[in-house]
């Protein structure tokens, strides 16, 4: 099919990055790794938070940030910097040792896993889709110890909350999770694209009513799962002064707030992936970029396309939270339990009749 | 006995409220992004420096910025500092040269206890402490927020001297 395809995750990247043939492995890992994180993570960060900041002061007839630079974009730049400045005053205790540890894990192994074009595949399994859903799960797991690890009230109730809610939102998270395997035939990042076209209409979400209900679900349970605004009890700044991030300043705040970033931004990009088309660019541009051999314009494109996306996916949600008030922890974890559970299995059914139906009537 | 089909018509109806709430606050956020009507218009009064291209100048007429005394007017009543609530003003005013004046040597006001009330603009009876329109004082000792308008103290030989230049002014000895 094509030259790189037959390669292994490592010699893809090898090629790409131009190195000798005789590079360990470790340093090829480790550099793609340092190229994610530091050429899509940190600027979508940037943009994401930037547009957050500006959006939810449009909402609020306010003008938002405006010294930093062009209509304050370096903003987020200059508040990283002045967090990154701060002298630390607390000791480190074990339990948030933990919490680094648990974190840096997280992060670092699901941005191997990461989807970001055909090409940038390092990890492309039977459980690829599964992996990032646990790191989330860990994320949360890291949260909580992160709140218990202050010794105050409100990093105890905190994580207490972070803990409930992700309990709640795993559940319905998971099942939309299946129903889009159902319809990719797998959870290969490259079965869900081989399935999904780059017009809206050969979508998973789009596929049938079922699929854009689980996509509904699969969203909104991972705001329950990572606790990401409005449903952000953990955090709560009137009840709980902050919640698990209360006494958190300095570097400490600064590598949090990046965690919870990460977390929202994977779980834009896998739904992205799963339902609303992935990296595939419209129009036929993948498939004549491929048969002309443009790998870099088509990586290039590819991850265009898919951040530009996510990115959409990300303002929606902003907008959704900048303009509901923060939900109370019992009525997430109620509604990720009565209304996302039953919406998600329904949807489950709903798409696995729509599966049976799409191979018998192939069949006939 | 309420019926399993009543029941799910009423879970179902609360999912449809709860989406439509949600949905219906994202709608009227829209015209919030475009500026639109007069209430949904920034109001946010911008801090007057070159970005937000306004000067001091742009400030309301009774702004109450950082104080200032014309202490060629100032009398050394002491009212404005009898009427301090935050007792930041303190005066020192000698006799001097001239009887019906007072000498005022030392008007210093501590802005670090300041609170721009503008009691003391109010009750000044010659108009010379009046606030200015200037807002930055930001100074990296405490001790540079003490503004001093005095005319610095007098010696008894000054005080003699001047009183015999306007003895001398008076009965025509010397010619200005």
């Amino acid at each position: 099919m094509n030259e790189l395809s037959g390669l292994s995750w490592s010699a893809a990247w090898r090629v790409a990055l131009g190195l000798p043939e005789a590079a360990p492995q470790w340093l090829i890992a480790t550099i793609g790794l340092i190229c994610i994180y530091g050429l899509v993570i940190l600027p979508s960060g940037w943009m994401v938070a930037y547009l957050d900041r500006k959006l939810s002061a449009d909402f609020q007839a306010r003008v938002g940030p405006n010294r930093a630079g062009p209509a304050g974009f370096f903003q987020p730049l200059a508040d990283l910097l002045k967090l990154l400045q701060k002298e630390t005053v607390q000791e480190w205790s074990w339990r948030e040792g933990f919490w680094l540890g648990v974190h840096t894990m997280a992060l670092y192994s699901t941005v191997a896993v990461l989807p970001l074009g055909s090409l940038a595949l390092l990890v492309d399994t039977d459980m690829s889709a599964f992996l990032p859903f646990w790191a989330t799960l860990v994320l949360a797991l890291g949260t909580m110890l992160m709140g218990f690890s202050q010794g105050s009230a409100p990093g105890w109730f905190g994580g207490v909350r972070v803990a409930a809610q992700a309990l709640a939102g795993a559940f319905p998270a998971l099942v939309a999770l299946l129903s889009a395997g159902l319809q990719a035939g797998g959870f290969r990042w490259s079965a869900f694209a081989a399935i999904q076209g780059g017009s809206p209409l050969h979508w998973t979400a789009f596929a049938n009513p079922f699929q854009f209900l689980a996509m509904v679900v699969f969203i909104i349970s991972g705001l329950v799962l990572l606790g990401i605004p409005p449903l952000d009890a953990g955090l709560s700044i009137p009840d709980l002064h902050g919640g698990v991030a209360s006494s958190l300043y300095g570097r400490r705040l600064s590598l949090f707030q990046l965690g919870r970033f990460y977390g929202f931004f994977l779980w834009s990009v896998i739904t992205v992936v799963l339902f609303l088309g992935g990296w595939i660019l419209p129009a036929g541009l993948s498939v004549s970029l491929q048969e002309g051999g443009d790998w870099k314009w088509l990586q290039l494109l590819e991850l265009v396309w898919l951040l530009a996306k996510t990115y959409s996916l990300m303002v929606i949600l902003v907008w959704v939270a900048r303009v509901n008030p923060r939900s109370r922890v019992d009525q997430i974890t109620d509604f990720a339990w009565k209304v996302l559970s039953p919406f998600s299995l329904f949807a489950l059914i709903g798409a696995a009749l729509c599966a049976g139906w799409n191979v018998w009537r192939a069949g006939v | 006995m309420i019926s399993v089909f009543s029941t799910i018509a009423r879970y179902l109806l609360d999912v449809y409220y709860g989406a439509r709430s949600v949905w219906s606050s994202c709608i009227t956020a829209i015209p919030y992004l475009f500026s639109a009507g007069d209430f949904r218009k920034e109001v946010t009064e911008q801090y007057p420096d070159p970005i937000s291209s306004r000067t001091a100048d742009d400030l309301p007429p009774r702004t109450r910025g950082l104080l200032y005394n014309h202490i060629d007017r100032c009398t050394g009543c002491k009212e404005c500092e009898k009427t301090c609530p935050t007792q930041c003003i303190s005066i020192k005013a000698d006799q001097g040269a001239e009887d019906a004046k007072l000498w005022v040597s030392k008007f210093d006001i501590d802005f670090s206890r300041c609170i721009f009330c503008g009691l003391c603009a109010e009750v000044c009876q010659p108009q010379s402490l009046v606030h200015t329109k200037q807002y930055e004082g930001a100074v990296y000792e405490l001790t540079d927020l003490v503004a001093s308008f005095g005319r610095g103290s007098v010696t008894n030989e000054q005080r003699e001297k001047w009183a015999s230049l306007r003895r001398a002014v008076e009965s025509d000895e010397v010619f200005l």
